[in-house]
């Protein structure tokens, strides 16, 4: 009998939500979210209306929402407050 | 007076006699200054019915009590006059560097009336103040002119000047200063150009009082710490106005192909991420900024640099002409700006001309053998110079804005001129955000976003509804701010950090020694947007309604493309926005205030 453990490795990214979207996560600074997916599909699953969010920055850049997160990606998720 | 450099430079250019007379402290406590100052001026000294390009004519530049002052982004001051582009009301902030220095030499406010026999640029140094001639240095273009007056007088002076667009009066034509920085809409550079004033050159270095200064210490850097902690802060400063880019692309609010569609299938080559890798060089702010939205930028391909694009010049000389190529938008943007004309009007002149191409209705007949399709870069470069030099048919036809040049024209085109009140729209396609397109609709300027922006407002209450609370939204918005340009700050710092906006009331109170709440401010923002109603009333028979109509195409002609295809507001709903809007605002059922309205607000005995 193989006693070995066994191991399930999670890749995961963490969403950090600035401003007013906070209030989506519970006031929360971040949340951890699996990565693998779209910005767009974390989003909506975290209950944030993706029109809403202006920029996602990915460790510092600014991409689209339908890049897909790799595992330690830190987003931060803006949104447009007032215009221009 | 506290808060205040003291003075209003008046600078007769027909006579050639320049005065200088205090301001009057009834002034300051009831328009407070920049935007304030100017439509008091220009509704009580401008005549009746005056030529915008004639002598009778000012153009009124004034600062506000933050202008200067150790406030984020105290460094904007109003150019305000009667715009030669739509006949009415017109004022255009500027940033950079130019405000600080004018207040530094005891100015509040400078007009410029009557007009030169010969092109002169006005010198200011503190108390030694001249019109000097300008002969060599008309026909050059606005940033040559800089360099050239940076490299005589030195980098301590600040230069704001107008480009051949000014001087050929096309009229939307702009002031440009700080090598990227406009005093943008409405044509306040044609009325420069008209005056013959090529330049303004100026330097100062005496103090302002301040009432308390321990408080203005301490609620001075109360604000900048709000900037500071803001979230957010790197994100904006990295990218600046070009954040929203990808964003109005997937709401269906980035105008393409002359509004046609408010989704851009190139959008991603014009987006702010890609702007940032492929030609910026460094970020740039203006006097007192925290948050530094401006963006050098090196465009390889032409061996040019411009500053800039920011958001509104990609939308209206990217997408809206179906151009997809950053580096191709920003040498547009440089030759708008050297040329000295509004990169949001002739974005919208030339996506009209080129529809108009499009549809039959122009022939290379017209457009001096140019092929106007949408995308057609050589096409956008050569029309902006002919727009600047009034050159050939087409270029002194789009010199007229697109109002103008859809009467001219005919045969429908008037559906898709993409104007309000004779001001091309800015860069938010409105086909089915109702809030947002009420707030072009009612702007004081004509189209233009920066009194009230609501598409996320949209958004959040459902875009095509229309309800009381858009409505009273909007006209929060608009009594609300442009307080901004009144005290002479920027906006962005509330509008992108979102910093605590009631941060500003004991700044402004430790400056001028008077107390005001936001409240207080929004009733003086009131005040100022009944007072230019009045004006665009006076100044245009049979003013009302129909002048707050906004183009046709957001009624009738649904996107077939993108994430508004198929999506318009109704016209009846068009007309309940407006009437909803009069209401709320005491106005009659044409859009002019009552005169109840006026008691209440003590302008009866002005606007009589």
């Amino acid at each position: 009998m193989n006693l070995e453990p066994h191991y399930i490795i999670v890749m995961t990214a963490t969403i950090r939500p600035l401003g007013m979207l906070k209030t989506y996560i519970g006031e929360l600074k971040e949340t951890t979210v699996e990565a693998g997916q779209s910005v767009r599909e974390t989003i909506i699953k975290i209950g944030i209306n993706p029109d809403l969010v202006a920029g996602v920055f990915v460790n510092d850049e600014q991409q689209n929402k339908d890049y897909v997160l790799q595992d330690g990606d830190i987003v931060k998720l803006l949104a447009v407050i007032g215009g221009g | 007076m506290n808060g205040y450099g003291g003075k209003i430079l008046r600078v007769n250019l027909t006579e050639g006699k320049i005065t200088q007379e205090p301001i009057p402290a009834q002034l300051a406590r009831d328009f407070i200054g920049g935007r304030g100052f100017g439509i008091y001026f220009l509704f009580k000294e401008v005549p009746k019915h005056a030529d915008p390009l004639g002598p009778e004519n000012k153009l009124i530049i004034s600062t506000g009590p933050l202008s200067g002052m150790l406030a984020p982004g105290g460094g904007k001051c109003d150019w305000t006059t009667k715009s030669p582009l739509t006949g009415g009301y017109a004022d255009a902030s500027l940033g950079g560097h130019f405000t600080a220095e004018m207040k530094y030499a005891g100015l509040d406010t400078i007009i410029l009336e009557g007009a030169s026999p010969n092109p002169v640029y006005l010198f200011i140094d503190n108390d030694k103040i001249q019109l000097l001639d300008a002969s060599s240095l008309w026909g050059k273009g606005a940033i040559d002119v800089e360099v050239e007056l940076k490299n005589k007088y030195g980098e301590e002076f600040q230069i704001a000047a107008i480009g051949p667009g000014g001087e050929n009066q096309v009229l939307y034509a702009c002031i440009n200063h700080d090598f990227g920085r406009q005093a943008g809409r409405g044509g306040v550079g044609a009325v420069m150009g008209s005056k013959k004033v090529k330049a303004i050159v100026l330097h100062g270095t005496k103090t302002v009082p301040v009432a308390d200064m321990d408080g203005y210490r301490k609620a001075g850097m109360a604000l900048y710490k709000a900037c500071k902690d803001a979230e957010g802060l790197a994100e904006w400063s990295r990218y600046g106005t070009t954040v929203v880019t990808s964003w109005c692309d997937e709401v269906g609010a980035l105008p393409t192909r002359n509004f046609s569609a408010g989704s851009f299938e190139q959008g991603s080559n014009i987006y702010g991420q890609t702007m940032r890798k492929e030609i910026v060089v460094t970020d740039k702010g203006c006097f007192g900024c925290p948050s530094p939205c401006g963006k050098y930028s090196n465009m390889k391909r032409y061996n040019t640099q411009v500053e800039g694009p920011e958001y509104e010049t990609i939308g209206m000389m990217g997408s809206n002409l179906g151009v997809g190529d950053i580096q191709a938008v920003a040498e547009a943007n440089r030759l708008a700006d050297d040329l000295g004309i509004d990169s949001i009007s002739a974005g919208g002149c030339i996506g009209w001309a080129m529809e108009c191409y499009e549809k039959g209705i122009f022939t290379k007949a017209d457009t001096d053998g140019l092929e106007l399709k949408f995308g057609n870069l050589d096409a956008v470069f050569a029309l902006i110079k002919k727009i600047a030099y009034r050159e050939g048919k087409m270029g002194n036809l789009l010199a007229l804005g697109t109002k103008r040049a859809a009467q001219q024209v005919g045969q429908g085109s008037e559906k898709f001129a993409i104007q309000v009140k004779g001001m091309e729209q800015s860069a938010y396609a409105t086909h089915n955000a109702t809030a947002m397109l009420l707030a072009y609709m009612t702007c004081d300027v004509g189209a233009h976003h920066n009194r009230s922006w609501a598409i996320t407002y949209d958004l959040q209450v459902g875009r095509d509804k229309v309800v009381p609370e858009k409505v009273a939204r909007i006209i929060w918005l608009q009594n609300f701010r442009p307080m901004f340009d009144v005290m002479g700050s920027c906006r962005l710092q509330w509008v992108e950090l979102g910093i605590d906006r009631d941060l500003y009331c004991p700044l402004l109170e430790s400056i001028t020694g008077i107390k005001r709440t936001w409240e207080d401010l929004e009733a003086v923002g009131n005040r100022i947007w009944n007072l230019t109603r009045m004006y665009w009333a006076r100044e245009n028979e049979g003013f009302g309604r129909e002048w707050d109509l906004p183009a046709p195409r957001f009624y009738t002609e649904p996107p077939k493309t993108g994430v508004t295809a198929g999506q318009i507001t109704k016209f009846e709903d068009v007309q309940k926005l407006l009437d909803m809007y009069y209401q709320q605002r005491g106005w009659n059922s044409d859009g002019i205030p009552t005169q109840g309205t006026l008691e209440i607000l003590n302008l009866s005995a002005m606007v009589a």
